[in-house]
């Protein structure tokens, strides 16, 4: 025996298990799947925002050869269960609830909203089956904006609910709201706007349903971040015993949030294999994703700020509206996350909030990374806003309100402790590794040459998964559960509910598991994708660093007592002296013992133990977060602004991070880098935009624009692992933190850069058109 | 008869696809080399590029009649036998890709840049990828990558 000492692969970047199909063309995405007999879906879309359907004729697509089906609205309508959004359904939503077909059938409500599909031999065909499609439309007027919406003389897009409020406004007051404005030294009121963007995974949406006539069942082959809820969606709307259904996943083209269960386009192309007994894969265009598969944020903020006057922030009242397009789903759950976290990491002590969901003729407000981000970009923005009228740096005003660690620690007026919060020292870090004096000598030297150089800096907390909360039984998120099984040739298998869509799952899981058993990593094998085999879960909201990643490790510890009970009877030694190093089972000291688990795993299997050992080498393990926490930064940019052309350069992008223990750094960063890169998007470059009559102006990428290699500089990353809670599981969150705080980092820089114009913004899309405005509104150089 | 005939992958291959049908979904569809993809349909995204004759292709913007008689390399061809080339060995050692969907085309267009410009540094190196669009890793990783391979072959 040469190295009885395992390999630590925790905390090191190991290499990728995806990657060798991945980079070798050998990856299955569902536009990949082909069945026998399969056919191919398109849908006939609304060209108007708002419209009654007068009629719809498919028979002259039926005619044409190679086309197998196609339904209206009503048809489709009679073939399934109207009802509300499933996911709504799914988290027991208890607001307004808009009930709606998968198809159109009465009214269209924006731009794209499906009418018919047809199904054919090919895409081609279908696609030609949806030219012969004709359908009558009556003008109605279109609700192109939440002010309209939210006007009770606009009219209601869905005729249960009477208006266009897809959540009532409600008021909450943490503190005391009214005592901390009147003793404030300053009160400011700021009208912050962030505009809709999207997700844009490489992949859109797709499926490919296939219906068994003969056992009734159906299998789904979809692009989710979650088979289960998917797996629900398809029972509840085609009015199926959910274990009828079963949803299969393979290599997903990302999500960021878009991809949570099934769509109506989805169901409806599973409603028709029903219907035929024959598989339809439908895979949408980019058109399509860009116009109809969902868009997120479009919400404004009135906010009013008690301030006092050497900076210290007391308290907010703020004032939200969502706009939730069409049909709404998430849009109407988001605002509640958004108050939550409204105070982030700072003491103020009063919070006042309210907020309306309105919905709209636009497609429908979607979940896209950090959902509730906007509570980020506010309060960064509105505190340079603020120290720059007190003459304050910036800086040191976030410096002066952050919560420092404390024992007890500081609570959120919202009500979350403030628990091993680094944000003072993330802050710190970031002063360290960018020279401010430095940096501020050579922008007043680039002024004098016409060179606008800005400085940026925002901060960030992130429930992932939040702290657990004194005295509360249970963790901060729902239990994650894992089922664990020692195969008899040794491999250990892992069957998780998480549905890795790029975030690499299938390699960090097995290298917590692998260290935590006692097995070279190879020899762990992470199954995912199958509703029939995995169990329950979704990966969302940054949950499965820290639950899928405890419970891997308390799955694994779990196993291995199994093993190492079933091998101490194998070994005739004690289940205290025997240790799994390197896949085998050793008395602790003697290196010649050594046993492979593949061995106990086959003698178990062979009943020699008799009854009274538990043999069994399968396990289900839960993990509730444990002491959960929270991860959280500060991210740093530096841009240059030309202020002939307008153009933004991200000259330089300094993040520290603090998300705990690191399982895979590499994965880590690449987490972070990604969402830096959607928050660059989205500040220079990336809207959805919609003309008054509610035409969607951005349906190609030559008018939504994606940010290129050119557009993204080197992003510099120093993490911080301050402040272990949990005994065993400091693992958190990181999907979603570079996205949230990157576009407030990005226009604090631009403000800076255009302080010689003395500019102020209040908005987050600052194309370069917007920026000559905002120059040509100053108007003089102060 | 078949309409036409192109070489992949080192191989004669013949079919008589539509004349509409694009060269990509010809390659996915009628030869079953799904490891090209497609993104956006429309020449911007950069995912569905092929080497064609020596030259970075977007296949969804070319015809499949219009490759008769072309060489046309994918991502299933690039390494020996299936097996990751230099390149690809490269960006997994870089932990260049998340979801794996831009992939290919990325790997592809940097294949074909990296065999005229060797010596390419990293300015250049991103305005040859800037037809690529990655929505997952803001593109340092690709970027590393395409370096680690291009040190790695000028040192042999």
């Amino acid at each position: 025996m040469t190295a009885i000492a395992a390999e630590r692969y925790t905390g090191a970047s190991i290499k990728r298990s995806e990657d060798p199909r991945i980079l070798t063309g050998a990856g299955r995405y569902v536009d990949d799947i082909k069945l026998p007999g399969m056919l191919h879906a398109a849908f006939v879309r609304s060209p108007m925002a708002h419209a009654r359907v007068l009629s719809v004729d498919v028979s002259a697509a039926r005619e044409l050869p190679g086309v197998v089906a196609a339904y209206t609205g009503a048809e489709l309508e009679a073939m399934t269960v109207p009802g509300p959004d499933a996911l709504m359904a799914l988290m027991g939503w208890q607001g307004p609830t808009p009930e709606f077909t998968l198809l159109a059938t009465d009214k269209v409500r924006f731009a794209g909203d499906p009418v018919a599909i047809v199904i054919a031999e090919s895409r081609y065909l279908a696609e030609d089956g949806c030219e012969l499609v004709a359908v009558d439309y009556d003008d109605l007027p279109p609700v192109v904006n939440a002010a309209f919406a939210l006007d009770p003389a606009s009219p209601p897009l869905f005729a249960n609910l009477g208006n266009n409020i897809a959540s009532p406004q409600t008021r909450h007051e943490f503190g005391d709201v009214a005592a901390t404005f009147a003793g404030a030294d300053r009160v400011y009121d700021f009208h912050v706007d962030v505009h809709r963007h999207q997700n844009v995974p490489m992949e859109g949406r797709a499926c490919v349903a296939s219906y068994d006539a003969g056992t009734g069942a159906m299998t789904v082959y979809a692009a989710t971040q979650s088979v289960h809820v998917s797996k629900v969606a398809v029972a509840m709307r085609l009015g199926m015993e959910q274990d009828k259904v079963r949803v299969l996943a393979g290599d997903i083209g990302g999500s960021f949030g878009l991809k949570i269960g099934a769509s109506r386009e989805e169901l409806a192309a599973a409603a028709a294999s029903r219907d035929l007994g024959r598989p339809v894969k439908w895979v949408e265009d980019r058109g399509e994703n860009l116009t109809t598969s969902g868009q997120a944020r479009e919400e404004s903020f009135d906010v009013r700020a008690a301030v006092s006057k050497d900076g210290g922030l007391l308290g907010l009242d703020v004032k939200m509206v969502i706009d939730t397009g069409a049909y709404p789903g998430m849009g109407a759950m988001v605002p509640s996350i958004v108050e939550a976290m409204f105070p982030g990491p700072y003491r103020m002590t009063a919070l006042g909030f309210e907020s309306t969901a309105a919905i709209t003729c636009k497609a429908t407000y979607v979940a896209y990374r950090g959902p509730w981000a906007s509570e980020t970009f506010v309060r960064e923005r509105i505190i340079d806003l603020i120290a720059k009228d007190l003459g304050l740096d910036p800086f040191e005003m976030r410096l002066h309100n952050a919560a420092v660690i404390t024992d007890p620690p500081a609570v959120m007026v919202t009500g979350r402790p403030l628990v091993g919060v680094t944000t003072k020292e993330s802050l710190e870090r970031i002063a360290q590794l960018v020279d401010f004096p430095a940096f501020r000598r050579r922008q007043a030297e680039g002024r004098e040459r016409g060179v606008y150089l800005g400085i940026g800096v925002a901060t960030f907390i992130e429930a992932a998964p939040g702290p657990r909360e004194p005295g509360e039984p249970s963790g901060p998120m729902s239990l994650e559960t894992m089922r664990l099984r020692l195969e008899e040739d040794g491999i250990v298998v892992l069957f998780t509910g998480q549905m890795p869509h790029g975030q690499s799952h299938q390699t960090t899981l097995a290298q917590i598991a692998a260290d935590e058993f006692g097995v070279p990593f190879e020899q762990v094998r992470v199954v995912v994708g199958d509703s029939d085999v995995v169990p329950f879960g979704l990966t969302g909201g940054s949950r499965s660093a820290t639950m899928t990643g405890g419970v891997a490790l308390h799955g694994a510890r779990q196993l291995k007592a199994r093993v190492i009970d079933v091998a101490s009877h194998l070994m005739e030694a004690s289940s205290q002296d025997l240790e799994i190093t390197d896949g085998q089972v050793f008395v602790r000291g003697d290196p010649a013992s050594g046993i492979p688990v593949g061995e106990v795993a086959r003698r178990a299997a062979s009943g020699e133990f008799g009854a009274e050992v538990d043999a069994s080498l399968e396990i289900v393990a839960t993990f509730d977060g444990g002491e959960g926490g929270w991860s959280g930064g500060s991210h740093c940019a530096i841009v240059e602004v030309d202020a002939e052309t307008g153009i933004v350069k991200v000259e330089r992008y300094v993040v520290t991070e603090d998300c705990g223990a690191l399982i895979n750094p590499a994965v880590v960063e690449g987490q972070i880098r990604g969402g830096v890169a959607q928050g660059i998007g989205a500040v220079l470059l990336e809207r959805s935009a919609y003309d008054e009559d509610g035409n969607c102006q951005s349906a190609t990428f030559m008018d939504y624009l994606l940010p290129t290699a050119c557009d993204v500089p080197r992003i510099e990353i120093e993490h911080l692992e301050t402040v272990p809670l949990d005994a065993d599981v400091n693992f958190r969150g990181v999907g979603e933190g570079g996205m949230i705080v990157a576009p407030p980092t990005l226009v604090n820089a631009i403000e800076d850069a255009l302080s010689p114009f003395g500019a102020r913004i209040y908005e987050q899309h600052l194309p370069p058109a917007r920026i000559l405005e905002l120059i040509a509104e100053a108007d003089t150089i102060v | 008869m078949p309409d036409i005939s192109l070489t992949v992958n080192g191989a004669t291959r013949t079919g008589s696809p539509e004349a509409r049908k694009t060269l990509a979904d010809f390659l996915r569809d009628d030869l079953s080399l799904t490891g090209t993809h497609l993104g956006c349909e429309h020449g911007v995204c950069g995912a569905c590029t092929v080497i064609l004759d020596g030259r970075a292709v977007r296949s969804c913007l070319m015809l499949a009649v219009q490759a008769a008689g072309s060489d046309v390399t994918t991502i299933e061809g690039l390494g020996p036998d299936g097996e990751m080339g230099d390149l690809q060995q490269a960006m997994w050692d870089s932990h260049s890709f998340q979801c794996g969907f831009c992939t290919p085309g990325m790997v592809m267009q940097a294949a074909a840049f990296l065999s005229a410009h060797p010596d390419a540094d990293e300015q250049q190196i991103r305005e040859a990828l800037s037809g690529n669009i990655c929505r997952c890793t803001g593109y340092q990783s690709i970027v590393d990558g395409v370096l680690l391979a291009a040190e790695r072959i000028r040192e042999r």
